[in-house]
């Protein structure tokens, strides 16, 4: 045995071990930091309040209720619309146009989509939409959002679908099922969990998107359930709030932003969940 | 079963010259072979023979992929299967096919046979209650599932999975059935029990089933085929292949001295 090249060896191991346990360390401090300053200025803000009343005018009591509102009827819209789409187009990345030229274009255009900075997406649909109706509406707030979830939805679908052992489609196409039933009554469900997963994180980056809603649905002081109208969201107050001099909108802010984390949290725990069942 | 008097001996699908290529690869090289009607042929070779590859042609199941290609002719009922008009859902439903490895549907048991008969036929529940019961029977498999016909295919045992596989196929009624090496995931009992399905199943369809295993081969057939190498080297009735085979290469193979 080598002695030199021995310990040599082990020098190196140790100082790559310190060097990947302090990156380690670096990321999981600032996480830490972050969440306990959300957490102790976050619930020093919570109270009955912030669900029930709506934004305030600076210096008086208020809530995030109409904030709240319209993130989740936002996200939830967009949801339902980005879904069918986004699950679609992974569809036929997978099932139809595996091979084709015109999949490897799709799939290479929804990788830059999944990666597009979301203040150009904004930007788009405020020229497409916003522009065009004259005013800021949720309209366009989830028009943006969706545009959002499609190339989420789209690989999260891709990506499942692959998974699906290709002996489960020789079986369907075996006993004669056209390739639409194969997909709809054996691949999809057989790929259930891992869609739904995808669509929960989808969920997940578009509740706490900013900059797509700045463009499009903007901001609205009052409580309102008409998408034709601006809607507040919890992203925009607390960019406003945080923004502005008053305590008071700080407090709230911060209580927006607990909000938002505990329910990305819930959904993620909740996907992996799912995911974890599935295996 | 080898009915030597016979005469009458009625071709169900034809094999002529049928060339396979994987990409520019070939794979089949001319292989010309009856399959009669209401038999078992059994295509047996070492393995990359191309006898699996055989078995995919007659379904067409190899369409799922791109870059392969067959030439020749496959006539099944007068029509050439390789043109590109046929059906290929339809031809499917008539020739059904059984994977090495048992597949089950991710839905209920009676659910991956029924899925099949409800794909080219309406009926009433009742009767499609009754179809799907004689499936099962029909695959030795009603009596171990009659009371969990709800549960998911999945949760049966690998020999299980492989009958209902077979149900499956059976259900829809096909006219042929092609079996890829069935038993080749399986313990010997379920093994048994499907060769004994096999042979009862042969006097209804025809059968084509490629295995690796010789005795299965010599059990479960009334034909068997030879294949090396891309190519058909000998075709026969099953007792002469294993008892007097033509071609020294056919005698090797089976006694065992390569493959």
């Amino acid at each position: 045995m080598n002695r030199v090249l021995y310990a040599r060896r082990r020098a190196v191991n140790g100082i790559f071990l310190a060097l990947s346990t302090g990156a380690a360390a670096i990321g999981i401090i600032a996480l830490v930091l972050i969440l306990y300053a959300l957490l102790k200025n976050g619930f020093g803000g919570l109270s009955a309040a912030v669900f029930t009343q709506n934004t305030p005018a600076p210096g008086s009591a208020g809530g995030l209720a109409n904030a709240i509102f319209g993130s989740v009827l936002m996200s939830v819209a967009a949801v339902i619309v980005g879904t069918p789409i986004g699950m679609l187009a992974g569809t036929y990345l997978a099932e139809y146009g595996r091979h084709s030229w015109l999949a490897f274009v799709i799939r290479f255009v929804n990788d830059i989509l999944l990666s597009a900075p979301s203040i150009l997406i904004g930007l788009f649909v405020y020229e497409l939409i916003v522009v065009r109706m004259g005013h800021f509406s949720a309209y366009a707030g989830i028009a943006a959002l969706a545009v959002i979830v499609i190339p989420v939805v789209a690989r999260s679908t891709e990506n499942m679908l692959l998974l699906v052992p290709n002996t489960m489609r020789e079986a369907a196409a075996s006993i004669g099922a056209p390739r639409s039933i194969a997909i709809r009554a054996i691949t999809w469900p057989a790929a259930r969990a891992g869609i739904v997963t995808g669509v929960l994180l989808a969920v997940a980056r578009i509740s706490g998107e900013t900059a797509p809603l700045l463009f499009t649905a903007l901001n609205n002081q009052f409580w309102s359930a008409d998408p034709n109208a601006p809607m507040a969201s919890l992203p925009i107050v607390i960019y406003q709030f945080a923004n502005s001099p008053y305590d008071d909108w700080h407090h709230l802010a911060w209580a927006g932003a607990l909000i938002i984390t505990v329910a990305v949290l819930g959904l993620s725990v909740f996907a992996r969940l799912l995911e974890s069942r599935q295996r | 079963m080898n009915d030597m008097t016979r005469v009458d001996r009625a071709i169900r699908i034809d094999v002529r010259n049928l060339e396979f290529f994987y990409g520019k690869a070939q794979a089949l090289k001319g292989i010309t072979v009856p399959l009669y009607d209401r038999k078992v042929t059994a295509f047996i070779g070492p393995s990359g023979c191309g006898k699996s590859t055989l078995l995919r042609v007659l379904n067409r199941i190899y369409e799922l992929y791109p870059n392969q290609t067959a030439k020749g002719e496959v006539i099944f009922d007068g029509e050439n299967i390789l043109d590109g008009k046929v059906d290929l859902n339809l031809l499917r439903a008539r020739v059904g096919m059984v994977f090495q490895k048992p597949t089950p549907f991710p839905m209920t048991i009676y659910d991956n046979i029924a899925f099949g008969m409800k794909l080219y036929e309406r009926m009433p529940k009742s009767e499609l209650d009754g179809r799907v019961e004689h499936a099962l029977t029909r695959a030795a498999l009603w009596n171990e599932v009659k009371d969990k016909l709800n549960e998911s295919g999945l949760s049966l045992s690998g020999g299980q999975q492989q009958r209902l596989c077979i149900a499956r196929t059976v259900a829809t009624k096909p006219e042929v059935i092609l079996l890829d090496e069935p038993c080749s995931a399986l313990d010997p009992i379920s093994t048994a029990k499907i060769e004994e399905l096999i042979d009862e199943l042969s006097n209804e369809y025809t059968i084509v089933m490629v295995t690796h295993n010789m005795q299965q081969a010599s059990r479960a057939s009334d034909y068997t085929a030879f294949m090396f190498l891309g190519e058909l080297v000998e075709f026969g009735l099953t007792e002469q292949v294993f008892t007097a085979p033509a071609n020294r290469r056919t005698e090797d193979y089976i006694t065992g001295r390569f493959g």
